[in-house]
């Protein structure tokens, strides 16, 4: 691999090429759902058959799909990415509104799942004999065996039925949970495995040999070498924690964008969508150029070449 | 490779996991007997609603009671398991038809079709595989054939991955290079060298994908956008209760129970595969 600056040039390139081809596919795999949003209204309310015809062509569903791609090319290229064909209201502004609430949530399960997680593998190299080793399989197992929408749908039936304590819809902390500890589980597990092998090399026993304390060889020496690890697992924790937001906002009846996609999927309200799955690309192609970046910001080996 | 420490250390676990393999083939076991034979054993419609009945406990006609509109929640558990586990196990064919076949034969057919094919899984890999299949399902209409096709799209990448790795492996081994000298082929390179060696691989890799599938499918049919309403699924079985889970919790426990249940069975079962099909680490399976 070479790298250097043109290298992260060209990776930028590839992201960006990504983020356009899945905004064209989207565009047209959406135009190809049968029924449009007018059919959904019509049915809804009494629209006469002109009204039908005015309201396709004021929102410019009469012209050809290539048209309709052209127009919202312009428009998206300004940055504007129209109107909510329901709800008629700026897109930008409904996604702006929404990306709060996810983001909140995400950041809420991410913390409660890196914090698990790590502080799971560590525990479990400094104490091997204790229960620490048990619980990261344990949750490893936890994580593959049961999905976030099962634990999801038991916490509420545990919690808001069967003991009766909280209101559990429409408050985050335990989607943020469930989502934690489901992350918690494929990040334990592999680090774990990386600790124990970076904790019996030399340099470690050298550091002990010194006389150093137990935290300064766990944060000065074992988790900056398994941070490489941690961050190539990102792909599969930024997985997770799309996927489990998406479901958990719905189960949980919370706002974000996993709200307004599945209204605007069941609505046929276009824009709205397509600038769903382009902010979603976005953020996935936005990881992983991060990772690609903290990788060789941590491992020296990856910027020389 | 670190084989002695690892085998060392996790000597005990060894046990454990083959108390896993066996776990799972009870709980899949039960699936399928469910599946085939519960419908019958109640003799009951599991569309038919009875108002009256509504959610009442388990008794002796209804052994774990009835649903908010008084329907037989034990013959609805048993036709929901035969279409998830319908669809989960074709969903997954689908996409190792999808995946593993077709990028198979993109490689195979030379560095376009390779560059092309590959690009298109890497654009589904860069969808959230859930808003990918809701989209998918959406433009595709509702359905048992639409959801199976839209779950298989949104995991196929994994197999063709899968496959290529294989296949890179395998095309620098001596005897498919003797069959390039020999003018072989492409595709009966494919077939009759690489094939038989990517079965382990295809499988252990489905059997993570078969719990994914059904989760999935268990989701979108919550959404509403997954079967038709007069399909009891465990997700649309779910949907329906999760609205009358305070006066009937057993509705909504049961469909839950029975999901978690299975994505436990086949993450043990994968677990078993993975070890079992790693040569080096076979003895630690056992």
């Amino acid at each position: 691999m070479t790298r250097g600056f043109a290298g992260s040039g060209a990776a930028l390139l590839r992201h960006g090429a990504v983020v356009c081809a899945i905004a064209v596919v989207m565009f047209f795999l959406i135009r190809v759902i049968p029924g449009d949003v007018v059919d959904v209204l019509a049915a809804e309310g009494d629209l006469s058959d002109s009204e039908i015809a005015a309201l396709r062509a004021e929102l410019g569903l009469d012209r050809g799909v290539a048209a309709q791609f052209v127009a919202w090319l312009a428009a998206a290229a300004r940055g504007d990415l129209g109107l909510s064909i329901r709800f008629e209201r700026p897109v930008a502004e409904m996604i702006w509104f929404a990306v709060p609430g996810t983001l909140a949530l995400a950041a809420k399960a991410l913390a409660i799942g890196l914090t698990l997680g790590i502080g799971l593998a560590a525990a479990a190299v400094i104490w091997p004999r204790r229960v620490f080793v048990w619980l990261v399989n344990a949750v490893n197992l936890w994580s593959i065996a049961l999905p976030t929408f099962c634990v999801g749908l038991a916490a509420i039936l545990i919690f808001s039925i069967w003991l009766g304590w909280l209101p559990v819809l429409g408050q985050a902390t335990l989607p943020a949970i469930v989502i934690g500890i489901d992350i918690a589980g494929q990040l334990a597990k592999p680090l774990h495995e990386d600790l124990k092998e970076i904790a019996a090399a030399p340099f470690v026993r050298a550091a002990r040999a010194r006389g150093q304390s137990r935290a300064t060889i766990v944060f000065r020496h074992l988790l900056p070498n398994a941070a490489p690890v941690a961050i190539a697992l990102s792909g599969l924790i930024l997985a997770g924690l799309i996927g489990g937001t998406l479901t958990m906002e719905v189960l949980f009846g919370l706002p974000g964008l996993g709200t307004v996609a599945l209204q605007a999927i069941l609505g046929r309200d276009y824009p709205v969508v397509q600038a769903v799955i382009l902010v979603f690309a976005l953020a996935i192609v936005l990881v992983n150029a991060l990772t690609d970046l903290c990788q060789r910001a941590l491992d020296p080996r990856l910027r020389h070449d | 490779m670190r084989i002695s420490p690892v085998c060392a250390d996790e000597g005990g676990a060894g046990s454990v996991r083959s108390r896993g393999a066996a776990i799972a083939v009870v709980i899949l076991g039960g699936a399928v007997l469910l599946a085939l034979a519960g419908p019958a054993l109640s003799g009951l419609d599991p569309l038919a609603q009875n108002i009256g009945g509504a959610n009442m406990p388990p008794s002796a006609a209804h052994w774990l009671g009835q649903d908010h509109l008084g329907r037989d929640i034990f013959t609805r558990l048993a036709v929901g398991t035969r279409l998830t586990l319908f669809v989960a196990l074709a969903a997954t064919l689908a996409a190792i038809l999808i995946g593993a076949v077709l990028g198979l034969v993109a490689i195979a057919s030379g560095r376009i079709a390779e560059t092309l094919v590959f690009g298109g899984y890497d654009l589904v890999r860069a969808m959230p595989s859930i808003l990918l299949a809701m989209t998918l399902l959406v433009a595709l209409g509702p359905g048992i054939l639409p959801l199976t096709l839209a779950i298989g799209i949104a995991y196929a990448p994994i197999f063709a991955h899968v496959a290529r790795a294989v296949w890179r492996r395998e095309s620098s081994a001596g005897y498919v290079a003797a069959a390039r000298v020999m003018a072989a082929p492409p595709l009966s390179i494919l077939s009759r060298h690489v094939a038989p060696n990517l079965f382990g691989a295809i499988v252990t890799q489905a059997a993570i994908v078969v719990p994914r599938a059904i989760t999935t499918e268990s989701v979108l049919s919550f959404f509403g956008i997954g079967v038709t309403p007069g399909t009891p699924t465990w997700g649309r079985m779910i949907a329906d209760a999760v609205r009358h889970a305070e006066t009937a919790p057993l509705a909504l426990a049961m469909p839950v129970a029975a999901l978690s249940a299975i994505t436990l069975a086949f993450a043990l079962l994968g677990d078993r595969l993975r070890l079992g099909s790693d040569p080096l680490r076979r003895g630690m399976a056992a």
